[in-house]
């Protein structure tokens, strides 16, 4: 049993982590059909810049927090503003599949490339927000900081899927992944709500990075495996219900666990991988796949 | 004039919009002024103009000239002033949200007004439009890309009146539709002709826009031009 339970717990923590990045991207591409390949970077840049900030210019933790994820958001921000705009609100239309991924896959590689600069290429992890010894009860054993992962992970899919299902600006939100002209005609600024969404959810990878990093470690490399699993997750909920993708990304970690802890860990990516599959012949509605009458 | 006959002050006036694509003029100084309460018909054939110049008063494309509702010009290319002055469009081909149900499609409409607030209060503010379009009602809750066009042009039209609007564009609103269905709606468009609301319609085919306009005018290759009044 407590075999079981520790799995359990390694699982839940490990599928939290899938399910945070399938939510920011679920949510992000719901609203403007654009693939965040980037926000494992910004998980990355929460999690180093952080830990530099503490570890090399000594500010004080919170205060290191703060001022990290300030910047992620005006990364973010810059980036819409600087690059989003021009591409997508000056000229709309016709962008295809170059759109829906080329423009976060570049940000991808800038930060990537400004990070081993800056950071090296040294394992980096933040300091522990809730620091101590793992929690025992009986033989049963979790890490503080897979408490916190699972818990911020949880608090966000509901706070999103609340957002989405009972705000106006939800729906608004919705809408301007579904018509852009549809959604100018009634007044909805769709860019406000791509920029908005894009600095939210850079600013969530963030803090979700400083808050995992005890328990992973980050290099400037962490972040395309990252955007990786999030884009997984993501599949499994559609790539448009953040609230499912946690759930999702929870129960392809449980079973994960489970089936490296019974069996061999060497089938982990058959599992999720085949998972995918069935559900793609299955029942393709899940994805969002199922053909809509016109 | 209006439908009641009685002289009105102006409502829309558009005053040398020009659209262009590149170097393609696709409006050309189209100038025209419709009074309050009046329906003005904009005929002509596809591709002369209509579509770009509707979407341009609506604050949808980049525009030369002025447009001015109750007399406040109109700021370039900002549909949200637009919806603020009152002006709504239902757009050709209607663009709908197609994974939202009927019931956030048509709440959407009132966005500018129930943003801030719960997606159920905003519904009970809106619901009334229900009361123009009866059919929709058992619809609420199904996705409006599984709905038929006639539907989905009902919703449409009911997403501009949640928008409680004072001036309607309305851009080929009978396109595709089976002939029962565009009379369904031409009878509504003959309700709302009856009341206080300025209509702005455009249609390729006369026939059916003759029949509920005050007037009418022509656009060809880009230009405005009068037209004889509607009998």
């Amino acid at each position: 049993m407590s075999e079981f339970l520790n799995l359990l717990a390694a699982g839940l923590t490990s599928g939290a982590i899938y399910g945070i990045f399938g939510a920011c991207l679920a949510v992000w591409f719901r609203v403007c059909n654009i693939l965040n390949l980037a926000v494992g970077d910004f998980a990355m840049l929460g999690a180093i810049g952080t830990a530099e900030l503490v570890q090399s210019d000594h500010v004080p933790f919170p205060a290191a927090v703060a001022a990290d994820l300030a910047a992620v958001g005006l990364v973010a921000w810059l980036f819409d503003r600087g690059v989003l705009h021009f591409a997508f609100d000056r000229r709309p239309g016709g962008h295809g599949i170059v759109g829906v991924f080329f423009y976060t896959f570049g940000l991808s590689l800038v930060i990537e490339g400004v990070a081993q600069t800056v950071f090296g290429t040294d394992v980096h992890g933040a300091p522990a927000i809730w620091p101590g010894p793992a929690i025992a009860i009986a033989d049963f054993h979790v890490q503080r900081a897979g408490i916190l992962v699972i818990a911020l992970a949880v608090a966000s899919g509901l706070v999103l899927w609340a957002y989405l299902r009972f705000t106006v600006s939800g729906r608004a939100a919705s809408a301007c992944g579904e018509s852009v002209l549809g959604s100018r005609i009634v007044g909805i600024d769709s860019a406000l709500f791509r920029r908005r969404i894009f600095v939210a959810t850079a600013v969530l990878a963030a803090l979700f990075g400083v808050v995992e990093s005890p328990l992973t470690g980050f290099t400037y490399l962490s972040g395309p495996t990252i955007s990786l699993i999030g884009v997984v997750a993501a599949g499994f909920a559609a790539f448009r219900k953040p609230g499912r993708a946690v759930v999702a990304g929870l129960a392809i970690g449980v079973a994960e666990a489970m089936l490296g802890g019974y069996v061999s860990t060497s089938y982990n990516d058959v599992l999720l991988y085949a998972i995918l599959f069935g559900i793609i012949i299955l029942r393709p509605e899940v994805l969002g796949l199922s053909a809509t009458a016109a | 004039m209006t439908a009641a006959g009685r002289v009105s002050p102006l409502a829309l006036e558009v005053e040398g919009v020009s659209v262009s694509y590149g170097k393609f003029l696709a409006v050309e100084s189209a100038t025209f002024a419709v009074g309050a309460g009046e329906c003005l018909a904009v005929i002509g054939p596809n591709g002369h103009g209509k579509s770009s110049m509707v979407t341009a008063v609506a604050g949808l494309a980049r525009r030369g000239g002025a447009v001015r509702v109750f007399g406040a010009e109109l700021p370039v290319a900002d549909p949200r002033a637009a919806v603020r002055a009152g002006l709504v469009l239902v757009p050709e081909r209607r663009h709908l949200y197609p994974e939202l149900t009927t019931r956030d499609n048509i709440m959407l409409g009132s966005y500018m007004r129930t943003r801030r607030i719960r997606a159920r209060q905003a519904w009970e503010d809106v619901c009334g439009v229900l009361d123009m379009f009866p059919e929709l009602a058992r619809l609420l809750d199904q996705r409006a890309g599984t709905l038929s066009g006639g539907q989905q042009q009902m919703v449409a039209l009911a997403r501009a009146m949640a928008a409680k609007p004072r001036i309607l564009l309305l851009d080929e609103p009978c396109l595709g539709l089976a002939e029962a269905v565009a009379r369904r709606v031409y009878d509504w468009l003959g309700e709302m002709t009856a009341t206080e609301m300025t209509i702005v319609l455009v249609e390729e085919n006369p026939a059916h826009a003759l029949l509920v306009a005050d007037r009418a005018v022509r656009m060809y290759k880009g230009l405005v031009e009068p037209l004889e009044p509607a009998a």
